[in-house]
């Protein structure tokens, strides 16, 4: 690998490893942790794994980084096989979950470690790890304590030590976590800033789907030890594949459908779709609150491309920049819309009867459970 | 047959001191021993004759030794009114001040060697320090002196001895010629010269009765200088161990009265009773130690086979030297010092 | 003017009353422990430095002059150099035990830890005793070196250093574990993932972060065994055969044989001495007291 100091030239991926995760199985006894998954991460992408706890997320990650055995499968780094090789030997970087700074060392010396290890000479080591506390803004702090750090500093020093020796791939493990709300969302893009101007290959792991679709190039969304969908975050926000994927990402309310011959009928009326269904299994409608509008309360008509839901209004919630209202529709189900907040306008009030709108590309009608014959790559 | 007839002549004492013993009922007499099988010999043999000749109740406790008596006296109020000591704690006591003179009757009786009671103190029992062997290691010529303890030429094997000056330097002078009556006061300096020619050969220096016996049992040493009690206990039990009272050095135990005592007169009067040569001579019978009153040789009560084995018995009383406490009391601090320097050199 | 300052004081004194009254309150209530605490260790120990200092015309150095006596000397080296080696031997056989406990599963660990302690359960005498068995000249040691023909002639096993060492050892090597096993339990298993991810073999993650990391449950073990090592009593008697002469026996000595209070009271005050600058040095050398008591 390159032993020069860090990159400040912007996207210089040369330097980042494709990653290749091809069917990797891993039982915990009875338990499926892993369920025979392949994934294609692209040199220098900035991939989030996505899921709720047990879905099977960290146990890939560890699998990446060497520290889970799986029962069967391959990892390859570029063409490289990697997955019989000891942790310590796949030279990439990682931020755990805690961070694991060592407490016995300052924080000069938890980034001096990695290059220690790699036998670089003294004053070179010196000099990167100046140039790596400036790279996330603790330029000065080299000689303070973990333990006097904040949580926000402690970040920042474990992302500069998983960079420091320039991995050729980085993998993180919920590194936010344990951040409050407003240092979360700005370390969100300090991390995809860092990874844009080093260039490295980068797996992310998250329960937090905001987070996910805030920092990703790509989001592999997993559920019992399978991937259910793995697309960019808008393709992935606005056609999900499953049921589930609606349901994880983003705000949604789902309504059964009805389909026959290709076609989605709710509560008995046929629905504008953008395009055919394949087979029969039960579906979903699932609508997002702001791709909802009101309709004017006489109607022109039902013009094409726009489907149309009535309900009785139950309750509105002030959000500040929006205005969440609750819609009872039929069979005892509920939708909501998300109104913009500008003032002066007049809002439906509880127990007025709505007809609200959507586009026909807006229509997500996705089935109940995965399909079997699903291709996942 | 004769234990009998003992019974007889107690029966007999009872009712002759029945009048006397009026002024004490109700009384109690609190006394102090070594306590586990010793104290109980002591109990068969003498305190329950006491009790019922005097009509009173003994109350037994322990003591570890002159530590607590010290203790006791210094309190001002002793709650005890008899203590068993080891010789020359006696004597230490005595010189110190810290006991009750003992009174005309038991000065004056009869049996009692010099060497065997101080004007506060007094021996109840004999028991002695002598040669024993292994007769496994030591098949055909036995060890009978201490020049042959010492002598590692002629008796190859390792040795046990106490771990303190007391016996180890008498052992010392005696090997190195001195004879038995020359001893006193001793020639530390020629006694810790020929001590060094041996302690290579020590293989364990004792410091418990338990522990002297366990090396000896265990085969562990080959000749030990030890108590011929706790020899003669693991040979019963079946360990090839054999003694020799040659060049014996005795040793008693013996009662003080500490200063003050609550019941001064009462214990008194216990010390008489249990000199008395018929009653001295009960302990034999419990327990591997010989009456202090040689007298008790002569009242029957000891088989034969029992008193020969006892370091007291007069032939073998011929044989030895009897320790002497007084040189001890004042020696001991000075010599345990300079004993102590020695074995860790 | 004057209202805004008196309600700018609005019940502060009541306020300030009522914050003493409460910490009244708490000395009151541990006022029983201090008390107990003042009575059961200082005051013995005052008066052991006491009578030390004291005969009876008052005064006085001669407890002391007489630890000039060259046997003392030889003592008190002898004392550290046991003290010093079973330590040590200790932590050889101590860490990697821990080391293996906090490893094993829950269950494992529990059965290992519960064989560690077993020793505790056990009289102090008849562990004693059973080495004693083990190691002497006839002992099953020696039956089996010379059944296996390592030796011809039995080996001295006991009543020696060696055999003393041993003894302590044993007795001694809980407390080496479960300080050690508690420290390594708390070392989180990222720090080691840290490391091997960093690029540490696992044998630089274990000299360069478990090693370090466990340095609190090490020093609180060393200190442990170490101060208790050199108070250290039956084991050296029974065992040492006489030769090994420990501090603690000198003490004993004092009392039973010259049945002198304030001899042994000045050896005692030694010892404690001894001891506290023995902490004092440790605490300097490594910061672990405070570590140890769970401070930072």
């Amino acid at each position: 690998m390159t032993s020069g100091p860090l990159r400040s030239d912007g996207v210089g991926s040369a330097a980042a490893l494709p990653i290749t995760v091809s069917n990797i199985r891993k039982n915990y006894g009875n338990y499926r942790a892993l369920d025979d998954v392949s994934l294609d991460i692209h040199s220098g992408e900035f991939l989030t794994l996505l899921g709720p706890s047990g879905s099977g997320k960290t146990t890939l990650l560890m699998v990446l980084s060497g520290f889970v055995r799986p029962d069967s499968g391959s990892v390859r780094f570029a063409d490289r096989e990697v997955v019989l090789l000891p942790p310590h030997k796949r030279d990439i970087g990682m931020v755990f979950q805690n961070y694991a700074l060592f407490p016995h060392m300052t924080v000069a010396g938890n980034l001096a470690y990695p290059l220690k290890l790699r036998r670089v000479d003294r004053a070179k080591i010196a000099e990167r790890v100046e140039k790596a506390l400036d790279l996330v803004q603790l330029g000065g702090l080299g000689a303070r304590r973990v333990d006097e750090l904040s949580g926000g500093q402690r970040q920042r020093v474990a992302l500069a030590r998983a960079v420091i020796f320039e991995p050729r791939i980085l993998l993180m493990d919920e590194p936010l976590s344990a951040l409050d709300k407003n240092l979360r969302e700005q370390m969100q893009l300090e991390v995809r800033r860092l990874h844009d101007r080093l260039g490295m290959t980068t797996v992310y792991v998250t329960h937090d789907q905001r987070e996910a679709l805030t920092m990703s190039d790509r989001i592999a969304v997993l559920d019992k030890g399978r991937i259910q969908q793995i697309d960019p975050p808008q393709a992935l926000y606005d056609n999900p594949k499953t049921h589930f994927v609606a349901d994880f990402i983003g705000e949604s309310f789902s309504l059964p459908v009805t389909i026959c011959d290709g076609g989605a009928t709710l509560f008995g009326h046929p629905l504008h779709l953008p395009h055919k269904i394949t087979g029969s299994a039960p579906h979903f409608l699932v609508l997002r609150p702001e791709k909802l509008t009101l309709l004017p309360e006489h109607p022109t008509d039902a013009a094409a491309g726009i489907n149309e839901i009535k309900g009785q209004v139950r309750q509105s919630v002030f959000h500040g920049d929006s205005v969440m209202i609750y819609v009872a529709v039929r069979d005892g189900h509920e939708i909501a819309l998300r109104v913009p907040h500008r003032g002066k306008v007049t809002l439906p009030q509880p127990g007025d009867h709505v007809s609200l709108g959507y586009g026909v590309e807006d229509t997500i009608v996705v089935p109940a459970t995965m399909p079997v014959e699903g291709g996942m790559r | 047959m004769k234990i009998r007839s003992r019974g007889v002549s107690l029966v007999v004492a009872l009712a002759l001191t029945a009048l006397t013993t009026e002024a004490y009922a109700e009384q109690t007499l609190t006394i102090a021993s070594w306590g586990g099988a010793y104290q109980d010999a002591q109990r068969e043999a003498w305190f329950n004759v006491v009790a019922k000749e005097l009509g009173i109740t003994i109350k037994e406790d322990t003591t570890s030794g002159i530590a607590d008596v010290r203790t006791q006296v210094a309190s001002g109020k002793p709650t005890w009114d008899l203590v068993q000591q080891g010789n020359y704690s006696c004597a230490i006591l005595d010189k110190e001040g810290l006991v009750e003179p003992l009174s005309d009757a038991i000065q004056n009786m009869e049996g009692f060697k010099p060497s065997m009671k101080g004007k506060g103190w007094i021996s109840n029992l004999v028991y002695a320090n002598v040669i024993a062997w292994n007769d496994k290691t030591y098949p055909d010529q036995k060890p009978q002196t201490w020049a042959d303890f010492f002598d590692t030429k002629k008796f190859p094997g390792s040795r046990s001895m106490r771990r303190s000056p007391v016996y180890d330097l008498e052992a010392a002078l005696l090997a190195d010629g001195v004879p038995m009556d020359k001893l006193y006061p001793l020639d530390a300096d020629r006694a810790f010269a020929k001590l060094k020619t041996l302690q290579d050969d020590v293989a364990v220096w004792w410091s418990s009765g338990a522990q002297s016996a366990q090396v000896m049992q265990d085969g562990e040493v080959d000749m030990s200088s030890v108590w011929n009690g706790r020899a003669e206990t693991i040979a019963k039990a079946g360990a090839p161990v054999s003694i020799t009272f040659n060049q014996q050095m005795l040793l008693t135990d013996c009662w003080v009265v500490p200063k003050g005592a609550p019941h001064k007169d009462l214990a008194m009067k216990a010390i008489e009773i249990m000199s008395r040569p018929e009653v001295q001579a009960r302990i034999a019978l419990y327990i591997n130690y010989g009456p202090a009153n040689s007298k008790a040789f002569d009242t029957g009560v000891i088989p034969e086979e029992t008193a020969k084995k006892l370091p007291s018995y007069p032939d073998n009383l011929a044989k030895g030297f009897i320790l002497d406490a007084n040189y001890w009391a004042d020696h001991l601090d000075e010599l345990t010092q300079r004993f102590d320097l020695f074995i860790q050199q | 003017m004057r209202d805004a300052e008196s309600g700018f004081r609005l019940n502060e004194a009541s306020l300030v009353k009522q914050a003493f009254a409460e910490q009244l309150k708490l000395l009151s209530l541990s006022f029983p422990a201090l008390l107990l605490v003042g009575f059961i260790v200082l005051a013995p120990i005052a008066w052991l430095s006491w009578l030390s200092f004291v005969d009876a015309d008052g005064f006085t150095l001669a407890n002391y002059e007489r630890l000039l006596n060259p046997s003392y000397g030889l003592t008190l080296s002898t004392t550290f150099q046991l003290a010093f080696l079973v330590t040590a031997i200790c932590v050889l056989l101590g860490y990697p035990l821990a080391y293996i406990a906090a490893q094993l599963s829950a269950g494992a660990a529990r059965i290992m830890l519960l064989c560690v302690l077993f020793p505790f359960w056990t009289s102090l005498l008849v562990r004693t005793y059973a080495w004693l068995v083990l190691l002497q000249k006839r002992g099953q040691i020696n039956t089996w070196l010379q059944d296996w023909g390592f030796t011809d002639a039995p080996l001295r096993l006991v009543y020696n250093f060696t055999g003393t060492a041993i003894g302590m050892v044993h007795i001694m090597l809980p407390f080496m574990i479960l300080p050690l096993y508690a420290a390594m339990k708390s070392i989180d298993e990222n720090y080691m993932r840290a490391a091997a991810n960093l690029g540490a073999s696992p044998t630089q993650a274990f000299w360069q972060i478990h090693v370090p990391l466990s340095l609190p449950g090490l020093g609180a073990g060393v200190m442990v065994v170490f101060v208790l090592s050199l108070g250290f009593y039956v084991t050296p008697d029974l065992l040492g055969g006489g030769r090994v002469m420990m501090w603690s026996m000198q003490i004993e000595r004092s009392l039973s044989v010259y049945s002198d209070w304030g001899a042994a009271s000045a050896l005692g005050v030694v010892l404690l001495v001894i001891t506290l600058a023995m902490l004092w040095l440790f605490s300097r050398l490594t910061g672990v007291v405070g570590a140890a008591a769970g401070g930072k």
